[in-house]
């Protein structure tokens, strides 16, 4: 009996139970990260330093063992995939470093990188995109293959197979010397404080880490332990209390609830997306830093941003500058364009109109497309227009590949191709001058609200109504403008704060699109996408009551206030923020350890909070 | 700091958070009433069929008779559907004649799920066609019919055409006279009208084959004209719309009525000589209601639960006033979720609702198909919600869901003892 209860037990510790992964905000995860970092302390402070490498080497291969430990609770055998592509990037690396060493042969160190690339892309495709390219290919040759019934996307693919790619690039750029030693390069690519959701660390930023001694001053412990808090709150009070008391529900049925609720679940899921996301990733910063390691910033308030081009330098950071560095810049950046741009051209091309069945549709556009991407190097002699031509495109293109990595279905394309967009508008508008902007919202605007009156449709109701929004904001500031006011402090503020507005607005109806079942078959995903987009927009954009909106708020006030406060904070000037994380790292020990218990004690009371019931507004 | 320091630091907060829950090993500073013991959790999968089970209550023994039916004695282990028995004669007669099923629900219901399985099953083995009922102006899309609405030849939004009145709804949007019709709503035409009027079309395109029809109805005041061309009604003149329906001559007709947020104690509210017209004319022989569910999220009390019942006692007992010729269904609550301490689990009163309603439904001689021990009871919603066929609400199925219940329910009915 007493040797059943242990085995069990031990099976609980050890084995893979897909039901309860190893999560950051489980208490089974700080227990095992004790424990973790019991060893780890006695590894740092017995070993003498004497050791050199060796004791370093001792962390790493420790540490490898661990996050292989932890990749395997939360992924079970799929810790073979992490194995294979560690130890083919290594051994590929090194023969990329070879080649150009020894030989000077660039083409076969180029050949090697292809080889790489297309291991590490061939198991995220079949992962994540087998149902996706098994569509396309059925619609665009009418055929009918099938694939097994259900691929389980492994934890972290789209993470670690990015690291991997950077490591093998960055040797063939020359950028970093090749790991000698495996297990080093193993710990690097499985680290488990990043492993699972990001950030994704680049090998130039993190490999020679690898080789320095453990360093962690009392600010950055008070500030790594800050990160964790805030983390945490992040992901429980702000996202999950958010998500279950009102936006999945929502989410999961629009109609249910009326325009205004829509609307409000709307602008609450984007705050969600960061709360959820940014969280997760402050955690895996602050855990990294308690062991010395120090991963790059993922998310600098997002919503601060003033136009879409700054959004995305702002979010997901690691992911941009990966998309930057290795998908951007080899395209062409705007330098020129490629075979690299011609090509994924043709693939978004061919994909889109397969999966709409637009092919007239979308292969003009293409054509045209093509036709000026032959012509307009060659006619365009503005040295500063045609980068902005190459850079619009590649960078529209990566949007879109970036959208694809998010998931493998159209929503995910569409929700690219619309921030690609929403890039490329927001940059011919920004050096437009106020006689243009003006006369250009204005014609906007008519044309939207003509539309609407013409159609009575939901979706140009939304559209006209923002344009008038725009409208206004332009035309004050061309009527300021007109009469010649000169900048100042206020001006300028309002400026800045309808700048954030409207980028806020755009980024959070691009969410429309973002949110998708989990489910892998890129049809049912496309289906519950469209139907959710198209319910909320028919919604906000129609079933709008300003009657329900005073109950709507006092019934869900703890939600609403929930999502003012976090707004709020997010939106707080930076200094502020910078000031109490040191306020809060410059406390004594003793007051740390109070302020965190607190803290937990608090979110707890979210963790366990009541759900709030349904009410219904609309009938 | 070195990782020693580190470490003390991790073991004093986690030792203090220790006792800090050994202190509230609730977890929660603020005390919570706790849920009921789960039940045992059957298998989905293999309950294709609703089985009859035996309540260890003490034998039901029905109060007075009532005027229309006389009331059957039964006991623990009565299979209920003994009660759809004036359903299953009628079915005899639906190759020279319409029968009509109306379904009644909440949320669980719209967009026509359950019911449109019922409908497919139903006339698959027994002929009939179309949707049935529809309002006019439909709020919530359907997935069986596209539903438009032009007001003087303009796209209006439901929302925005003709004045609605709903017996579930707010007070502002009810009306004193009771006349809502059969489906508890009401749309006015010209319902303020000074000068002018506004003329209504509506556009109704079955989207899948089953919901091919024979023939249109339309249920309104004689003041308001209409007239037919393919799928579009256009209405005028100024009076109450209670209804359109596709529908064929003969053979089964499932009309799918939501009541959002409702907890079917609405029923007395409409007019009986108008409900009791329509049940006679459009020969219902089968009333469904599917109620419940919300009265569970905001009652933790037995006491609430039992009043609420009691209510839903009454309207049952109006219905067969109304409807004496047709048989009643109820469906129950399915489960539903709701978090405490951190856990999903299932609502307290959800067994217990079930439990008094099959009580009810048996003590009054009507059938009772119990959502929620049919889903496996407490705490499937979760293993719903694992393989799809349940949203994270906690409370309403995904599609595949409402089809797979709408395709359990039809086949009890089904499976019932016809020959009886």
């Amino acid at each position: 009996m007493v040797n059943d209860q242990m085995v069990n037990f031990l099976h609980h510790i050890f084995a893979f139970d897909a039901a309860h992964p190893l999560l950051f905000t489980q208490f089974y995860f700080w227990a095992f990260f004790a424990l973790v970092y019991a060893l780890f302390a006695l590894i740092m402070d017995r070993v003498p330093d004497s050791l050199g490498n060796k004791k370093l080497h001792l962390r790493n291969v420790y540490l490898m063992f661990v996050s292989w430990f932890f990749y395997y609770k939360t992924s079970g055998l799929f810790l073979l995939i992490l194995l294979f592509v560690t130890l083919s990037d290594w051994l590929i690396a090194r023969q990329i470093h070879k080649s150009i060493i020894d030989n000077r042969e660039s083409k076969i160190a180029t050949a090697w990188l292809c080889l790489s690339v297309a291991i590490d892309l061939g198991f995220l495709a079949y992962f994540k995109y087998a149902y996706f390219f098994t569509d396309a290919f059925n619609d665009l040759f009418g055929t009918s293959y099938t694939i097994v019934d259900k691929i389980i996307l492994p934890v972290g693919i789209s993470f670690y197979i990015f690291q991997v790619i950077s490591y093998t690039a960055d040797v063939y750029r020359g950028r970093i010397q090749p790991v000698k030693n495996i297990l080093d390069f193993g710990f690097y690519v499985s680290f488990f404080s990043q492993l699972v959701a990001g950030p994704i660390v680049r090998a130039e930023e993190f490999i020679p880490q690898l080789y320095k001694p453990f360093r962690l001053s009392r600010r950055a412990f008070g500030i790594a332990v800050f990160w964790i808090i805030n983390g945490l709150a992040k992901k429980i009070i702000m996202s999950d209390f958010l998500a279950v008391n009102l936006i999945d529900r929502v989410f999961d049925n629009p109609l249910l609830f009326s325009g205004f609720e829509n609307l409000f679940a709307l602008f609450a899921y984007s705050l969600q997306v960061y709360a959820d996301f940014s969280g997760y990733t402050d955690i895996a910063i602050g855990v990294a830093m308690l062991m010395g390691f120090y991963l790059p910033m993922n998310f600098n308030s997002p919503y601060k941003s003033q136009n879409p081009q700054e959004f995305w330098r702002r979010w997901h950071m690691s992911l941009g500058r990966w998309l930057k560095t290795y998908l951007y810049i080899p395209l062409g950046g705007n330098r020129s364009i490629g075979f690299g741009t011609y090509f994924w051209v043709t693939v978004i091309a061919l994909v889109s109109a397969s999966l709409t069945g637009w092919w007239l549709g979308i292969m003009i556009p293409y054509a045209v497309l093509i036709v000026s991407m032959v012509l307009v190097p060659r006619l365009l002699k503005d040295t500063n227009h045609l980068k902005l031509f190459y850079s619009n495109l590649n960078s529209f293109i990566t949007q879109v590949l970036g959208g694809l990595w998010h998931g493998a279905s159209w929503n995910f394309i569409i929700w690219g191709g619309i921030n690609g967009i929403g890039m490329i508008v927001e940059k011919i508008w920004r050096p437009m001058n106020w006689h243009v902007r003006f006369v250009l919202t204005t014609l906007l605007t008519f044309g939207l609200c003509a539309a609407d009156y013409t159609t009575n449709l939901p979706v140009w109701r939304l559209f006209a109504v923002w344009m008038a929004i725009i409208w206004v904001g332009t035309s004050i500031r061309y009527i300021y403008f007109l009469c010649e006011g000169a900048e100042n402090k206020f001006t300028k503020a309002m400026s800045t704060a309808w700048a954030i507005l409207q980028t806020f607005v755009f980024i959070t109806f691009t969410r429309l699109f973002f949110r998708s079942s989990s489910n892998l078959d890129p049809a049912t995903a496309n289906e519950v996408a469209w139907a959710t987009a198209k319910n909320m927009v028919n919604q906000i954009g129609g079933a709008w009551s300003n009657a329900i909106i005073p109950d709507f708020l006092w019934s869900y006030r703890w939600v609403v206030a929930m999502f003012v406060a976090g707004m709020v904070i997010h939106w707080l000037p930076t200094n502020w923020k910078r000031r109490y994380r040191l306020w809060f790292s410059a406390m004594p020990i003793w007051a740390i350890v109070i302020a965190v218990c607190i803290a937990i004690a608090v979110i707890y009371q979210f963790v366990t909070a009541d759900v709030q019931p349904f009410i219904y507004f609309q009938f | 700091m070195k990782p020693y320091q580190v470490l003390s630091f991790i073991a004093i907060t986690m030792a203090v958070l220790g006792a800090l829950y050994w202190a509230f090993p609730e977890g929660k500073l603020l005390k919570t009433e706790h849920l009921a013991d789960s039940e045992p959790v059957i298998d989905i999968d293999t309950l294709a069929e609703f089985p009859v089970f035996a309540e260890a209550e003490d034998t039901i023994v029905p109060e007075t008779p009532k005027p229309v039916i006389p009331k059957v004695v039964v006991d623990s282990t009565t299979d209920s559907r003994i009660f759809l028995q004036s359903f299953y004669a009628s079915l005899a007669e639906s190759s020279e004649r319409k029968i009509r099923v109306i379904h009644y629900g909440d949320s669980q219901i719209e967009e026509d799920r359950m019911t449109q399985q019922i409908r497919e099953t139903l006339q698959a083995r027994y002929g009939g066609k179309g949707v049935g009922l529809m309002p006019l102006a439909q709020t919530i899309p359907t997935l069986t019919v596209k539903q438009e609405l032009r007001m003087n030849g303009r796209y209006t939004m439901p929302a925005n055409g003709p004045r609605r009145y709903i017996v579930y709804s707010f007070k502002r949007d009810q009306r004193a006279d009771g006349l809502y019709g059969p489906m508890g709503q009401v749309a006015v035409m010209n319902d303020s009208l000074v000068s002018g009027s506004e003329d209504v079309t509506a556009i109704c395109k079955p989207i899948v084959k089953t919901a091919l029809y024979e023939r249109w109805q339309v249920f309104a005041d004689s003041s308001v004209h209409y007239t037919f061309a393919g799928d579009t009604v256009q209405l005028s003149g100024k009076g109450s719309v209670y209804g359109l329906s596709q529908e064929s001559k003969t053979g089964i007709i499932v009309d799918n009525v939501p009541m959002r947020g409702c907890l079917g104690i609405v029923f007395t509210k409409i007019d009986s000589e108008q409900l009791r017209t329509f049940y006679e004319k459009e020969n219902v022989r089968l009333i469904i209601m599917q109620f419940g569910g919300n009265a569970i999220p905001s009652n933790q009390n037995p006491g609430t639960i039992s009043a609420i019942v009691k209510g839903l006692r009454e309207q049952v007992q109006y219905l067969r006033a109304c409807a004496p010729e047709a048989s009643i269904l109820f469906i129950g609550p399915s489960d539903m979720l709701t978090q405490t301490d951190g856990e999903w689990q299932t609502y307290p009163m959800v067994p217990y609702m079930d439990k008094l309603l099959r009580k009810m439904a048996l003590e009054e001689n009507i059938a009772y198909f119990s959502l929620f021990r049919w889903m496996g009871g407490a705490g499937s919603m979760m293993r719903w919600q694992e393989v799809g066929l349940a949203g994270s609400d906690g409370v309403h199925f995904h599609r595949s869901g409402a089809r797979k219940a709408g395709n359990a329910v039809v086949n009890w009915i089904l499976n019932g003892p016809m020959d009886q």
